[in-house]
């Protein structure tokens, strides 16, 4: 209760913060706002192109929207386990790689989403064992494996998968790629998420998986405690080791829905801040699988109505991430807020 | 007679659910030493924060020298000349104990007149020279780190006779040490009262008042009983007002009856954390109903013979079998399963997950047994059934019920749940180390009859100890151990006071 008054807040003085330097630049912060709501399909647009209405957007802010709740699942779930996993990024890109070479063999969306299942819980599980056998800090390693696993993918897609026009990895085949891009339906052209109810489905799960099983009762206590969870009996190690991975895992899930779905290409050179922003979507979802549903939500109506917003008001798209940056700052601030009262 | 430096006017304080303080007024004179004592949750720690400034009163006034005082923050409290002891010590551990004094307050130089830098040599010689004016023979280069508890205290004194508190309050300060480091400690409060310093002690340890102090006030939840003239009362006075009835001293028990052997441990050696043998070459039994007490000095390899025999620490040589199982190379898990209870020493960092809620600490080490769990899925009534009984069977209090945080609740009541939930296991053997660390004499009187009552179950207790009147009190067997050996095992009965303090300083070394 307490941390959601908090993330609360931390929202609301974000959001006034973002006012006023709208104000500032002599824009109404109100219709800039509401500019961010219709660029999301959350509200009328006063006009819509061709074959899109306010459902349509709203569809592509879904497919936004799931490989943030991924990533910031994976967060949630390593923090409660005593893991910062800040390798998100990397996980993510091991993921979508593995997914794109298989989907060029055998283009299935199950085998797609199991290949990024298992790559991410491979890369989890390399961070989990480095920590647990050899007692590694895991901020540091997964902070180098993104920038080792970013150099070893960008170096294949250049010398074996690039697409020379768009200077980006091939694209992933349509029968393979988790978003249904450019579906019609009615008069309707729209992007279909399928992994979305995945998102769901995994936040739900993972906190009943959390709060109802022996499975979440010893990764909280490790993660809160591991003195006490060794003279509980709990195997410590393998439950770092089992954190970790199953982390690792939900970042694959978020890699594969992100880079063979919203985007159906790699950038090669390019470390995905989605992994970075997940961390602080996580603490404003007080890292609860529910609370990082809506704090991905609210994270992506600022990302993904920004472009709207931009082009009503003639603001630059850096300011709404000016104010996007605000609400995780805060965010996070709130989570220290919180410990410290303690 | 002096006059009064500090004054309490009416002082109230709630916390959500509880009554801290309830209207209470004292007055304590300069230059005298000050008992407060209550038993644990009765509001003396509440009290004295507020003092130090950590926690403002909700009602009533704090009168500093004939001056009414808002004190908002420890930093002001300092500036007012107050100084505080907690009992955890506020140290950086690898720093020397002149840097950690001078913490906040370094002096300075400047290097070719120019260049700031610590002043660290003026820093040793002043520091050095408070030690020596007061007798804490404390060397400002140690690190602290090297130290044990008792100079690490003594360093806390220091750092605040370096910040010139005349108002010294010390939260419990020999929980923590042994009977010959309590000695020296109440002698150095005595200087300390000497060099005209006003000195307040939350205890409850009723010798320690007799001892040294002039006054105490009597707090019994939250409100202030009296006023006592300590020099005119006796102990058992003082004890009667402190818990609002007659409690006496010794536990009341039946003669012992031995049954068959459950544990038994055989040549036990195990390396401390330094690498060097902790525990040498031990030898005992303990039999089914008897409670088998260990004495010593701190820092003689209790810990690692408690945590062995539990199965924390892994020996390196030696047999250990309970009920004649060998579980010399066996888990923590499956000692818990043969039949191991364990109250470890550490109740915050060992004892308990203290950021889990009542009900999720007490299923802690059987939370995968069929009674909680099926399957990996847990059954959330049981674990609030089991919670709620025990709650209710063992008086264990809190302000926020099975939903109540554990770091939230008072120390006695976190030992309470521990041993509560321990004792519960109904297993064979049941290892109690500093069982009451840190409470107050109600608590103490309480845990020494379920110490009792385990034995008297059929339990064999293996009680570890650095209180001696402990010992004296429960057991049935004691044994001496000192420097990783055990120096002596005999009948209770055959052991007085002094005998077992000779062996606890490596005398009559027989085998």
């Amino acid at each position: 209760m307490r941390k959601f008054t908090l993330s609360c807040l931390a929202i609301v003085i974000s959001l006034l913060f973002g006012a006023l330097i709208l104000w500032l630049m002599g824009k109404d912060p109100v219709a800039a706002y509401m500019n961010l709501l219709q660029g999301s399909g959350l509200m009328e647009k006063a006009r819509y192109s061709g074959r899109q209405n306010m459902f349509t957007d709203f569809m592509s802010f879904l497919d936004a929207m799931t490989p943030m709740i991924f990533a910031s699942l994976s967060v949630a779930l390593a923090m409660r386990g005593g893991f910062f996993n800040i390798g998100v990024s990397g996980q993510m890109l091991a993921a979508g790689i593995t997914a794109h070479m298989l989907a060029g063999v055998i283009p299935s969306r199950v085998l797609v989403v199991l290949a990024g299942l298992l790559a991410g819980a491979i890369v989890g599980a390399l961070i989990g064992w480095l920590k647990s056998r050899f007692n590694v800090n895991e901020v540091v390693t997964s902070i180098m494996l993104n920038s080792i696993i970013m150099y070893v993918i960008t170096f294949y897609i250049n010398v074996f998968y690039i697409n020379p026009v768009s200077r980006q990895s091939k694209a992933v085949v349509d029968s393979a790629r988790l978003t249904l891009s450019g579906f019609r339906w009615e008069n309707l052209k729209m992007d279909i998420a399928l992994a979305f109810p995945l998102a769901i489905i995994a936040a739900l799960l993972l906190h009943w998986f959390l709060e109802r099983t022996t499975y979440g009762y010893e990764i909280k206590a490790v993660g809160l405690s591991p003195k006490a969870a060794y003279y509980a009996g709990m195997n410590v190690n393998r439950t770092a080791l089992f954190t970790m991975t199953l982390s690792g895992a939900l970042a694959g899930l978020a890699g594969v829905s992100y880079f063979c779905g919203y985007l159906a290409t790699i950038q090669p050179g390019v470390v995905p801040s989605m992994g970075f922003d997940a961390i602080a979507v996580s603490l404003l979802g007080g890292n609860n699988p529910i609370g990082c549903v809506f704090a991905s939500f609210l994270i992506t109506i600022i990302s993904k109505g920004t472009v709207y917003m931009s082009s009503r008001q003639h603001i630059e798209p850096e300011i709404a991430s000016l104010i996007a940056a605000f609400i995780l700052t805060f965010a996070a601030c709130s989570a220290v807020l919180d410990r410290r009262k303690k | 007679m002096s006059e009064p430096i500090v004054e309490f006017r009416h002082i109230t304080k709630r916390f959500p659910g509880i009554i801290a303080n309830e209207d209470v007024s004292l007055s304590i004179n300069k230059g005298e030493i000050f008992a407060l004592l209550g038993e644990n949750g009765a509001g003396k720690s509440t009290l004295m924060s507020m003092l130090f400034g950590m926690y403002e009163p909700d009602e009533g006034e704090i009168i500093i020298r004939g001056k009414r005082e808002r004190i908002a923050s420890p930093r002001y409290a300092t500036q007012l000349s107050i100084g505080m002891v907690h009992q955890e010590f506020r140290l950086v551990s690898n720093y020397t104990v002149a840097e950690n004094i001078i913490l906040g307050l370094e002096p300075e130089r400047k290097i070719l007149g120019l260049f700031p830098s610590v002043d660290i040599k003026k820093a040793n010689h002043d520091i050095a020279e408070l030690s020596e004016r007061y007798g804490l023979k404390i060397n400002p280069e140690d690190v602290i780190e090297n130290l044990n508890v008792a100079s690490r205290q003594r360093v806390e004194i220091l750092k605040m006779l370096y910040r010139e508190a005349e108002i010294l309050i010390f939260d419990e300060p020999t929980a923590v040490l042994t009977p010959q480091e309590i000695e020296s400690f109440l002698k150095i409060v005595e200087g300390l009262r000497q060099g005209g310093k006003t000195i307040i002690l939350i205890t409850h340890k009723l010798n320690e008042i007799k001892a040294v102090a002039d006054r105490c006030a009597i707090l019994n939840r939250g409100k202030l009983v009296s006023i006592l003239d300590v020099a005119t009362t006796t102990t058992d006075e003082m004890a009667r007002q402190m818990v609002g009835r007659e409690i006496s001293f010794t536990t009341p028990k039946e003669p012992a009856k031995f049954g068959e052997v459950v544990l038994n441990v055989e040549g036990l050696t195990v390396k401390g954390s330094a690498g060097l043998d902790a525990v040498k070459g031990v030898t005992f039994t303990i039999h089914s109903g008897e409670v088998f007490a260990v004495a010593g000095v701190s820092g003689n390899g209790q810990n690692e013979l408690a945590d062995s025999i539990a199965g924390l620490v892994q020996s390196s040589s030696g047999r250990i079998t309970l009920n004649g199982q060998d579980i010399t190379r066996a888990s923590v898990r499956e000692r818990i399963n043969a039949g191991i209870a364990y109250i470890p020493e550490d109740r915050h960092n060992v004892g308990l997950v203290l950021d889990f809620t009542l009900r999720d600490n007490f299923p802690l080490r059987q939370y995968y047994i069929p009674k909680f769990s099926r399957k990996g899925v847990i059954n959330e009534a049981a674990f609030d059934e089991h919670g709620k009984r025990l709650e209710a069977e063992f008086d264990i209090r809190s302000s926020n019920g099975m939903d109540t945080i554990t770091r939230e609740m008072s120390g006695g009541n976190q030992q309470k749940a521990i041993i509560a939930r321990e004792v519960d296991m109904r297993t064979p053997l049941i290892i109690f180390m500093q069982p009451t660390r840190g409470l107050d004499a109600g608590a103490v009187m309480n845990i020494h009859k379920q110490i009792i009552a385990e034995r008297d179950r059929g339990a064999a207790v293996l009680l570890i100890s650095l209180d001696l009147d402990e010992i004296m009190d429960c057991a049935d067997t004691i044994a001496v151990i000192y420097n990783g050996g055990i120096n002596k095992i005999a009948p209770a009965g055959e052991l007085t006071v002094d005998d077992i303090g000779l062996y606890m300083m490596g005398v009559g070394k027989t085998a």
